[in-house]
Formats: C-alpha cells, sequence, structure tokens
C-alpha cells in the first residue's frame, strides 16, 4: 500500500483503488517492453544463419533478401543496447529467416545455373557426335 | 471535482490497459501468409519436392493463427505470420532447388550416356580397323609368300638359264674349237672346210691314209652335232676332159660320203656332188693354181640343217 511514490494516503479507499488501478496498468506497460530477458542465444542463431547466408554465396545470389536480413539483424543489436528485449528478439527471429531464406534463393540460383550450363553442354556434345563422319 | 477526476482516471486507465492489449478480428500479414501458403500448398513442384518445408511453414501458420485466436496483441500475431510467410518462401526455394537438382543428375546420366555411345563407336571403330588392318596384313603376307615363291622360282630359272647359257657357251666354245681343228672357213654359203690334195692319189678316187684324218674329225663332229648337214663337193684341176673330171669328182666326193658314213654319220646328213672343172679356186696354168683346184670342199649346214645351194 505503500509502494507508489506519488501518492500519500489521506483520503479513503476509493483513491487507494485508482491508484491501484494506475500502477497495475503501468506494470502492465511495463511488462509489455521489459519481462524478456535479453535474447542473447537467438541473437546468436541469427548472426550464426547470416554467416551461414554469406558462405553459401547470398550476398551476390539473393541480395535483397541478404540486405534485409542485415537490416533486420542491425535493428535487433539497436533494440538489445536500448534493452528492448522484446524487440530485440523478435527482429533476431526475422534476421534468421530472413538470412535462411536468402541461402535457399542462392542455392536455388546456383542449381538453376548448373542445369542450364549442363544442358548446353549435351547438347553441344549431341550436336558434336551428329557431325562425326562414319 | 472528486468525480471528474474519478471518470478521467477511469478514463485513462481503461485506455493504458487497452493499448497494452488488442483483439482484431483480422490481421492483415496473416491474410497474407494464408495466401501464401495456399499458394504453394497448390503448386504441384512445391507440393511434391518440399514437402518437409510446407510442413514447417504449415505449423508456423498453426501458431501465428493460435495467437490469433488466443488475442495476442496485434504485434505478436504479425511475428507469427511474418515468420510463416518466410517458411512459405523457404519452401518454395527449396522446392526450386531441387527440381534444378533432378534436371542436373538426369543431364549427368544423358551425357554419361552419350560420352559411353561415342566411347562404345570408337571402340567398334577401332575394333573394325583392327579386323581389316588384320586382313590387309594377312593379304600382304600372302602376296609376299607368293612373290618370295616367284622370286625363288626365279632364281631357280635363272640359275638353269645360266647354266644353260654356261652349257651353251662351253658348247660353242667346244664348237668352234672344232670348227678351228677342221679349219672351217666362212664365206657366204656357209662353213666350208677345204680339204685338199692329200685325200687323193692322180686321178683316183680312192681315199688315201694321208687325208683320213681330216676325215675323221668331220666325221666326228657330224656326229656330235647330227642336226649339221654336210654338203661334200668333189673339183678338179682343167686337166683332162670336163666329162671325165666331172665324173672323177663325183667318185671323189663319193668316196668322202661313204667314208663317213662308215665312221657312223647318219647318211641323211651328207650329200655328195661333183663339179668337176667348175669353180676353181686359182688359175689352171700353174702347178701350184692346179693342185689348189684339185679338192673336196664340204660345206657345213648351219645348226638348222640348212646349206645354201651353190
Amino acid at each position: 500500500m505503500n509502494n507508489a511514490p506519488h501518492f500519500t494516503y489521506r483520503r479513503g479507499s476509493v483513491r487507494a483503488a485508482l491508484g491501484l488501478t494506475l500502477v497495475a496498468a503501468v506494470l502492465v506497460l511495463g511488462a509489455c517492453a521489459t519481462s524478456v530477458p535479453p535474447p542473447t542465444s537467438q541473437m546468436a542463431v541469427a548472426n550464426a544463419a547470416l554467416a551461414h547466408a554469406v558462405g553459401a554465396g547470398s550476398a551476390e545470389l539473393a541480395p535483397v533478401e541478404m540486405a534485409m536480413a542485415r537490416d533486420k539483424m542491425s535493428r535487433a543489436n539497436l533494440a538489445l543496447a536500448a534493452e528492448k528485449n522484446e524487440e530485440a528478439l523478435a527482429l533476431a527471429q526475422q534476421a534468421q529467416l530472413d538470412a535462411q531464406l536468402a541461402e535457399a534463393k542462392a542455392e536455388a540460383v546456383k542449381a538453376r545455373k548448373s542445369a542450364f550450363a549442363l544442358q548446353e553442354a549435351n547438347r553441344a556434345l549431341r550436336e558434336e557426335m551428329a557431325r562425326q563422319p562414319r | 471535482m472528486t468525480h471528474i477526476r474519478l471518470a478521467s482516471l477511469a478514463v485513462l486507465a481503461a485506455a493504458a490497459l487497452a493499448a497494452c492489449s488488442s483483439t482484431p478480428p483480422q490481421n492483415t500479414m496473416l491474410d497474407l501468409a494464408r495466401s501464401d501458403y495456399s499458394t504453394a500448398q497448390a503448386d504441384v513442384q512445391t507440393r511434391t519436392l518440399a514437402p518437409a518445408e510446407l510442413k514447417q511453414a504449415a505449423d508456423a501458420l498453426a501458431l501465428a493463427e493460435a495467437s490469433l485466436a488466443r488475442d495476442d496483441r496485434m504485434a505478436q500475431v504479425d511475428q507469427l505470420a511474418y515468420l510463416a510467410r518466410q517458411r512459405v518462401a523457404l519452401a518454395r526455394e527449396a522446392a526450386d532447388r531441387k527440381a534444378s537438382e533432378a534436371v542436373v543428375a538426369e543431364a549427368t546420366a544423358a551425357r554419361d550416356r552419350m560420352r559411353l555411345a561415342a566411347r562404345t563407336r570408337e571402340a567398334d571403330d577401332a575394333t573394325q580397323a583392327a579386323a581389316s588392318a588384320r586382313r590387309d596384313a594377312a593379304a600382304s603376307q600372302q602376296q609376299s609368300a607368293a612373290a618370295q615363291q616367284q622370286a625363288a622360282l626365279a632364281q631357280q630359272q635363272a640359275a638353269a638359264s645360266r647354266q644353260q647359257a654356261g652349257d651353251a657357251e662351253r658348247r660353242s666354245q667346244a664348237l668352234e674349237a672344232q670348227l678351228r681343228e677342221l679349219d672351217a672357213k666362212k664365206t657366204d654359203r656357209g662353213l666350208v672346210i677345204t680339204i685338199g690334195d692329200v685325200l687323193f692319189d692322180t686321178d683316183q678316187s680312192e681315199l688315201k691314209s694321208g687325208g683320213l684324218r681330216s676325215i675323221e674329225r668331220l666325221g666326228s663332229f657330224l656326229m656330235e652335232y647330227p642336226q649339221r648337214k654336210a654338203m661334200i663337193e668333189g673339183y678338179t684341176d682343167s686337166v683332162g676332159s670336163d666329162s671325165h673330171n666331172q665324173a672323177l669328182s663325183g667318185r671323189r666326193a663319193d668316196a668322202v660320203r661313204t667314208a663317213l658314213v662308215g665312221m657312223g654319220v647318219g647318211s641323211a646328213q651328207l650329200l655328195a656332188q661333183g663339179y668337176g672343172e667348175s669353180h676353181p679356186v686359182a688359175g689352171n696354168d700353174s702347178a701350184s693354181g692346179r693342185q689348189m683346184n684339185r679338192r673336196v670342199e664340204i660345206v657345213l649346214s648351219d645348226e638348222n640343217g640348212v646349206i645354201t645351194p651353190r
């Protein structure tokens, strides 16, 4: 009852009830912002996903997706620094999936290029064999 | 005053509470997520090639739906819906990659089949070429064997010819030697052996022993070369009458002929003819001339038995 810094209890229980409501509101608002611990493991996972995507050549082959992932990650870092843990968590989760998507797209591009190259090579080989005299 | 403050405080409290949790009837991001998912689910390639990734997307979508149903904050539903959308996109990329990998696998197999066909064709060509080369080699071996046989035969023939030539050479040398011994002279009629006065006494047609040696040599010759013929011609000098000399010369020629036949010469090889005083070889006015005219000439045929008649 004595935990509200700005009120002195002189009047009756009605004020006390209102104060409680406001305190509760502030606490709930505070809960929305700071009840999540710092998401260090999720951020590590997201960083790993980014590095993995870079290794797969995503920077060249899926630049848009990669830029999105990096942007989310840097915003997550800023949120973490500002102790906005829930925001940092959410951004890190998004950054992880963005990086995974960038990598998947890079792999798809590489596979498509291989397929095309092989088909072209086969066409050339077929022509070569047809040209040869018997 | 307290009533107004109470009311405004209550409104503030309600607003504060309301700001912390919202229950929207729908969520735009979740709508997008649902639509993305159903499109991906309807795509045969994604459904067939990336079922695991599609399942993960369905699970993520379910989380977002549950969050909405629980009346979670919009931000929370948005977050889960966004993650679900990214998982749907992941499934589509995975399917795309696997489709290309299948093409790579088939193209690699096709390339290997073509290379195998090419190598098989090369091997067959090489085998045919080798067989053909072997046939050619066998044929040329046969040819070379035949050629060798021919060469050997030719060598034999050459040796035989050389032998024959040698023999002929020897025979001709022998013949020449004999002809020299016989003192046969080459004339336009052929080879002529002239036997002079020694054969007969004067006016006689009996052979003297002094002439026999020449007859013997001639006889040996004619017997060795039976294809040679001899024309025996008797001549006299001009002493005496023509008819007398004609008869005498004829008798002398016959005597030579008889002597030769007696030696063993075939009679068919011999002809005897008297020519009397005709065809003198010297003047009859001197003793030496007359002696020269008294002679027997034996004309030898060529090797074919042909005598050119006088």
